[in-house]
C-alpha cells in the first residue's frame, strides 16, 4: 500500500501534542524558566590536546553577579560520564582531548555576566601532538589518548575461508569507502533547567532518549542516590541520537546544588557543534567476489572508525557496523575486522543508523560494482543474493523469520521508477521529473537502487528492558505510563492510536504519561528503532488482564455479567449503549487499577554482543537529475519499499521515512562537520549544510509492506531509522548510471561530476538561444 | 564590563546582544498589545520576546538569520527576530506564533495540524509564520515562491513532505490575509 493520508483514511490522526506545537504553546524544557534563576554557562578547552598546567577561577569568581565558578574539585562523585564508559570527564584537570572538553562552569545573574565570567578563567596550557586520522593513531609510535590505548574497540568476524575462496572468484572488486562526520543538527539545541529542591531532591529538565540512565549517571556524578534525582525528559526539539549521551546535565546539576538556585543553561548553537555528538567517518575498505554466475562467494572489510575522544557508544557503533557490511546477502565466506579508533576529533556517537548507514553504503556499492563487471543489472545480481526466508542473520545468528527482504526486493523492482529506468525512459505520469527531452543539455539524469535489512533494539548481550503500565486512574482517565521520551518522531500519537485501535478508547479517554522519572517504570530507551515495538509488546501482555479487571470491576458496579460488556469510548458498552463512564466506574475505587508488565527486548541465542534478532527491511530507488556544470545532484524522485510489519501510526511511519530520508540526502550530498587542526571549521547552519525544501522538493512514494508470517509475534517493527540508511549508495548508482563515475566518498564531492567542455563548447549560448 | 572584552572566536559572537548602553524606549506592538519598554538598543528581538515578555513560541536555534526558528512578523513582513534588533522595532506591529489566530488556531496552523507537518514541532512557529507572510503577499504561490519563501527555514524532523501538503492545503483553503 502506498502510504498517504487518502490511503490511511481514518487511521490517519491529528497528533495528541499537534495543537500546542503549530500553536507555539508547547514549553519546551530549554523555554522553561523559574523565579530567581541563574544562567549557566561552560568554559570548553581552547586547545584539543594539550595537558593542563593550570586552572585559575579567582577572577571569575569576583565578578559581581557571578554566584559559582566550579571545576573538577567540586565534582563530589565520579568525575566521569558515558553510557558505555563513564571515562569522559565532567571537568577535566590534567588534559584535554577535544574542544568540546570542559574545564569549568559558572552560574551569573545572566548570560552577559557568565560570558565575561568565563572570559577571566586562566587555563594553561602545553600542547601535545594532536591525532586527527586514526589510523595515524593505531601507530605504536602514537601518543595514547588513554591509558588502554588509542583503539577503543576491535571488532572480528569470520566465517569460511575466503583466502582461498578469493582465488576461485571469476571477478572481483575491491573499493575503499569513506563517509563523512555527520552533524545530528536537532532545531533544539542542548539545555535546561536544574531546580534544586527544598527537600534536597534535585530535578532535571532535560533533553535525553533515556530518563532513567540520566538518573543513573547524575547519580554517580553528585553522589546523591538515584531517587533523589527526578528527570523530566520531555518534549524534546529533536535528537536524532544526539542528546543520547549526556551534554549539559552534569553542570546544570551541580551548579544548582552549588547555588541552591535554580540554573538554566541553553547551548549556543557553536557550544552545541564544538561538544555534540557526531556520526562516526568511516573508511570501509571491501574486497567482494563472486562466481560467473553472480553468486557472491567471499567478501573482505575492514573499518577504520573515527571515534573520537571519547568512547561514548562507539564501540556499540561498530559492533552494528561489523554486522550490517555484510548485510541482506549469502555470503559463504566473510571476514571482517573493524576497529573503534581514538582521536581528538569531537567525540563520534549514536545517530540514526548508528553505523548501519556508513556499512550500506560500502555493502551496496560493492555489488553495484560486481554487476559492472558481469554485464548484469544490479537489481538481478541482488536477487541472486538475497537472504531468503530461513536464513540466519548477517552474522549467522538466529532471527525472527521474515520474507522483507525478498518483498521489498519485489516491490521496488515493480516500481515505476524500476520499470521506467529499464524501458530507457523518464517515468511520466505525476513524476516531477522533466522529460528528458526538455531537459538542457548540461542536465543528464538517472536511476539506482539499493536494499538494505537493519536491525532494531540493542542486540545480544546489553540489558534491554521493556514495559510499562495501564491504570484506571481515581479520575476517571485511562493512564498509559512509560519511560520513554518524546522527541518528534510521534510515540505519545504512536502510543495513543494504539490504545484507541485495539482497546476501542477515544483519545479524550486517555492520559498519557512519558519521560518522568518519578512516576516511570523503566521502558528501556527511546533508541535504536525500539519504542514502537515495545510499546505494541507491552499492550499485547497488558490487554487480557487489564481489559479484564475493567470489565470486571464494571459488572460488580452495574451487575451486568461481566461476559457481555466491552470497553469502548468514553467507557464500558453493553451492546450499543454506554453502560458506565469511566470516570463513573472510578468513582467507586479507592485505589487506581493497575496493570503493569516488563520484560526485555527479545534477542537472538547467539552469543555474540550486539547481534540482533528483530530486522527492518527496506529496498530504495531515486532518480537523479545531475548538473554537469555546477555538479550538483537532485533527487527528483524516491520509492521506499519497507517491510517492517504492521503501520502502527501512518502519519509517524510517513514522517519517519521522509524525514530519514531527508537526513541521507544531507549525508550524501551536502552534510560534513569539517575539522582542521582538531577544531570545528564548520561552526553553524551557514556553512554546515542540511537540506532545505529546495533540496527536498522532488517525489517521495512510501510502499509499506505490512505482512508478517502467521507465527510471528513480535508485532510492528522499527522505522525510525530505515529510512536513512540507504539512500547514499541509491544516489551513487544513480550518478554512475548517468556519468559513468563511480563515489566511494560522502558528501559527493561537485568537482567529481562537473564537466568543463560545455563552456569551451558555447552550449550555454546556443541553449539560452 | 571592559571594552577589551572579546569572544575568542567570530563564530562565538552569534547569539551575543550588543552589550549595554544608553537605554532605548521601545515602542511597538507585540500580538495587538502596545507596549513601552526601556532596552539597551542592540538589544536582540529573539531577546526581548523570549526573555523579557516570556514569549518563548519564538525558537532560538542557529541565531545567525539561517534556520528561520525565531521568525516573527515584523509589519506583516517574516523577520528572523535574532538578526533584530530593537532599536529596528519603534513603532512596528510585531506578531509572534502566540499572536496568530485570534479564535483558535489560524488557517495555516490548522493545515500544519491535519497534514501532519511537524514532527519535534521546534520549527514549526517560525515555518507557520513565513508560510502566513508569504500567503498575505501572495495568496496563491506557485512552487517556486514557495520554495523561495520558506529557503530560510529548516526542518530537521520532517523532510519538508508534511510540510509541503499543509502549505498546498492551506491555499488551498484560501487563507484571508
Amino acid at each position: 500500500m502506498l502510504l498517504n493520508k487518502e490511503s490511511s483514511g481514518s487511521r490517519w490522526r491529528i497528533r495528541p501534542d499537534g495543537q500546542d506545537k503549530v500553536s507555539g504553546k508547547l514549553q519546551y524544557l530549554t523555554d522553561m524558566a523559574a523565579e530567581g534563576m541563574l544562567t549557566g554557562r561552560v568554559l570548553r578547552a581552547q586547545q584539543a590536546h594539550a595537558r593542563i598546567l593550570s586552572i585559575c577561577t579567582e577572577a571569575a569568581l569576583a565578578v559581581p553577579g557571578v554566584h559559582a565558578v566550579i571545576t573538577h574539585e567540586d565534582v563530589p562523585g565520579l568525575n566521569g560520564f558515558g553510557i558505555a564508559l563513564p571515562h569522559q570527564p565532567v571537568f577535566c584537570y590534567d588534559r584535554v582531548r577535544y574542544t568540546g572538553d570542559a574545564i569549568a562552569a559558572v552560574a551569573a545573574e545572566n548570560d552577559a555576566i557568565a560570558e565575561y565570567a568565563l572570559s577571566l578563567i586562566q587555563v594553561e596550557y602545553e600542547p601535545l601532538p594532536l591525532l586527527e586520522d586514526a589510523e595515524e593513531a593505531m601507530k605504536p609510535e602514537a601518543i595514547l589518548l588513554h591509558e588502554e590505548g588509542n583503539v577503543l574497540h576491535h571488532t572480528e568476524y569470520r566465517r569460511g575461508d575466503p583466502d582461498e575462496a578469493f582465488g576461485a572468484c571469476a571477478h572481483v572488486v575491491e573499493e575503499t569507502y569513506f563517509t563523512p562526520r555527520q552533524m545530528h543538527t536537532y532545531m533544539e539545541t542542548e539545555g535546561g533547567l536544574f531546580i534544586p529542591e527544598s527537600n534536597g531532591r534535585l530535578t532535571v529538565y532535560s533533553a535525553t532518549q533515556h530518563g532513567l540512565m540520566d538518573r543513573r549517571q547524575l547519580s554517580r556524578i553528585l553522589a546523591l542516590p538515584e531517587e533523589d534525582i527526578r528527570v523530566v525528559s520531555s518534549p524534546i526539539g529533536g535528537s536524532f541520537g544526539g542528546k543520547d549521551e549526556l551534554n549539559v546535565q552534569p553542570y546544570g546539576a551541580l551548579l544548582a546544588l552549588r547555588t541552591r538556585r535554580p540554573v538554566r543553561l541553553h547551548n549556543s548553537r557553536y557550544e552545541s557543534v564544538r561538544a555534540g555528538l557526531k556520526r562516526h567517518p568511516m573508511k570501509i575498505t571491501m574486497k567482494t567476489g563472486c562466481d560467473s554466475e553472480g553468486q557472491i562467494v567471499a567478501h573482505r572489510v575492514r573499518i577504520i572508525s573515527d571515534t573520537g575522544a571519547y568512547a561514548t557508544l562507539g564501540a556499540e557503533v561498530l559492533n552494528f557496523a561489523t554486522e550490517h557490511v555484510i548485510g541482506p546477502y549469502r555470503i559463504p565466506h566473510v571476514e571482517v575486522e573493524g576497529f573503534a579508533v581514538y582521536t581528538n576529533n569531537g567525540v563520534s556517537g549514536e545517530f540514526r543508523g548508528f553505523g548501519g548507514n556508513q556499512a550500506i553504503f560500502a555493502l551496496e556499492g560493492q555489488v553495484d560494482r560486481l554487476a559492472q563487471q558481469l554485464g548484469l543489472d544490479p537489481w538481478e545480481l541482488r536477487r541472486r543474493n538475497l537472504r531468503q526466508y530461513g536464513d540466519p542473520g548477517p552474522l549467522g545468528q538466529p532471527i525472527a523469520q521474515t520474507h522483507g527482504a525478498v518483498q521489498v526486493w519485489e516491490a521496488l523492482k515493480a516500481s515505476p521508477l524500476l520499470r521506467a529506468a529499464e524501458d530507457g525512459g523518464c517515468e511520466g505520469e505525476g513524476s516531477d521529473s522533466q522529460p528528458e527531452g526538455q531537459l538542457p543539455p548540461w542536465i543528464v539524469t538517472g536511476t539506482g537502487a539499493a536494499l538494505a535489512m537493519h536491525g532494531a533494539g540493542l542486540g545480544y548481550g546489553i540489558p534491554d528492558p521493556a514495559g510499562g503500565r495501564l491504570s484506571l486512574a481515581l479520575d476517571g482517565k485511562i493512564e498509559a505510563v512509560f519511560g520513554y521520551e518524546e522527541f518528534g518522531q510521534g510515540l505519545i500519537a504512536t502510543m495513543e492510536q494504539m490504545l484507541v485501535e485495539q482497546f476501542g478508547f477515544a483519545g479524550d479517554d486517555l492520559r498519557i504519561i512519558i519521560g518522568d522519572t518519578d512516576v516511570v517504570p523503566d521502558s528501556g530507551s527511546s533508541t535504536a528503532s525500539r519504542s514502537t515495538s515495545m510499546m505494541w509488546m507491552a499492550l499485547q501482555r497488558l490487554r487480557p488482564e487489564f481489559t479484564a479487571q475493567l470489565l470486571e470491576t464494571a459488572a460488580a458496579t452495574t451487575g451486568e455479567p461481566a461476559g457481555e460488556l466491552k470497553l469502548g469510548c468514553g467507557g464500558v458498552w453493553k451492546g450499543c449503549s454506554l453502560l458506565i463512564s469511566y470516570a463513573q466506574l472510578a468513582r467507586g475505587l479507592k485505589e487506581p487499577l493497575v496493570c503493569e508488565t516488563k520484560f526485555q527486548y527479545p534477542t537472538t541465542p547467539l552469543q555474540r554482543v550486539g547481534a540482533h534478532f528483530l530486522y527492518t527491511y527496506s529496498a530504495i530507488a531515486v532518480r537523479v537529475e545531475l548538473n554537469l556544470l555546477t555538479g550538483r545532484v537532485r533527487i527528483t524522485d524516491q520509492y521506499h519499499a519497507v517491510a517492517a510489519g504492521p503501520v502502527a501510526n501512518p502519519q509517524g511511519y510517513l514522517g519517519q521515512i521522509e524525514g530519514g530520508s531527508s537526513m541521507a540526502v544531507g549525508f550524501t550530498l551536502s552534510e560534513d562537520a569539517v575539522m582542521t587542526g582538531g577544531a570545528y571549521v564548520t561552526k553553524n547552519m551557514d556553512t554546515y549544510l542540511v537540506p532545505t525544501l529546495i533540496d527536498m522538493n522532488g517525489r517521495i512514494q512510501v510502499e509499506a509492506i505490512e505482512d508478517l508470517p502467521e507465527h510471528d509475534t513480535y508485532g510492528p517493527r522499527g522505522i525510525g531509522e530505515i529510512g536513512s540508511v540507504h539512500l547514499a549508495p541509491a544516489v551513487a548508482a544513480a550518478i554512475f548510471q548517468a556519468v559513468r563515475k563511480r563515489v566511494n566518498k560522502l558528501p559527493v564531492e561537485p568537482e567529481l561530476l562537473q564537466e568543463t567542455f560545455f563552456t569551451t563548447q558555447k552550449a550555454v549560448g546556443s541553449y539560452a538561444g | 564590563m571592559p571594552d577589551n572584552f572579546r569572544l575568542e572566536e567570530m563564530g562565538e559572537m552569534a547569539g551575543a546582544d550588543i552589550p549595554a548602553g544608553p537605554l532605548y524606549t521601545l515602542n511597538c506592538t507585540v500580538n495587538g498589545r502596545a507596549l513601552s519598554l526601556e532596552v539597551p538598543p542592540g538589544r536582540r528581538l529573539l531577546s526581548i520576546l523570549r526573555e523579557d515578555l516570556e514569549l518563548t513560541g519564538t525558537k532560538r536555534s542557529c541565531e545567525i538569520g539561517r534556520c528561520g526558528a525565531c521568525m516573527v512578523l515584523v509589519d506583516g513582513r517574516p523577520v528572523n527576530a535574532c538578526l533584530t534588533m530593537a532599536y529596528q522595532c519603534g513603532g512596528a506591529e510585531i506578531t509572534t506564533i502566540e499572536g496568530l489566530g485570534e479564535a483558535g488556531l489560524h488557517p495555516v496552523q490548522r493545515a500544519f495540524l491535519e497534514e501532519g507537518g511537524f514532527q519535534c514541532g521546534y520549527c514549526t512557529p517560525g515555518m507557520v509564520i513565513s508560510v502566513v507572510g508569504l500567503l498575505r503577499e501572495n495568496p496563491s504561490p506557485a512552487q517556486e515562491d514557495i520554495e523561495e519563501a520558506l529557503s530560510g527555514n529548516i526542518c530537521r524532523c520532517t523532510g519538508y513532505g508534511g510540510i509541503m501538503r499543509a502549505v498546498n492545503k492551506a491555499i488551498e483553503s484560501g487563507v484571508s490575509p
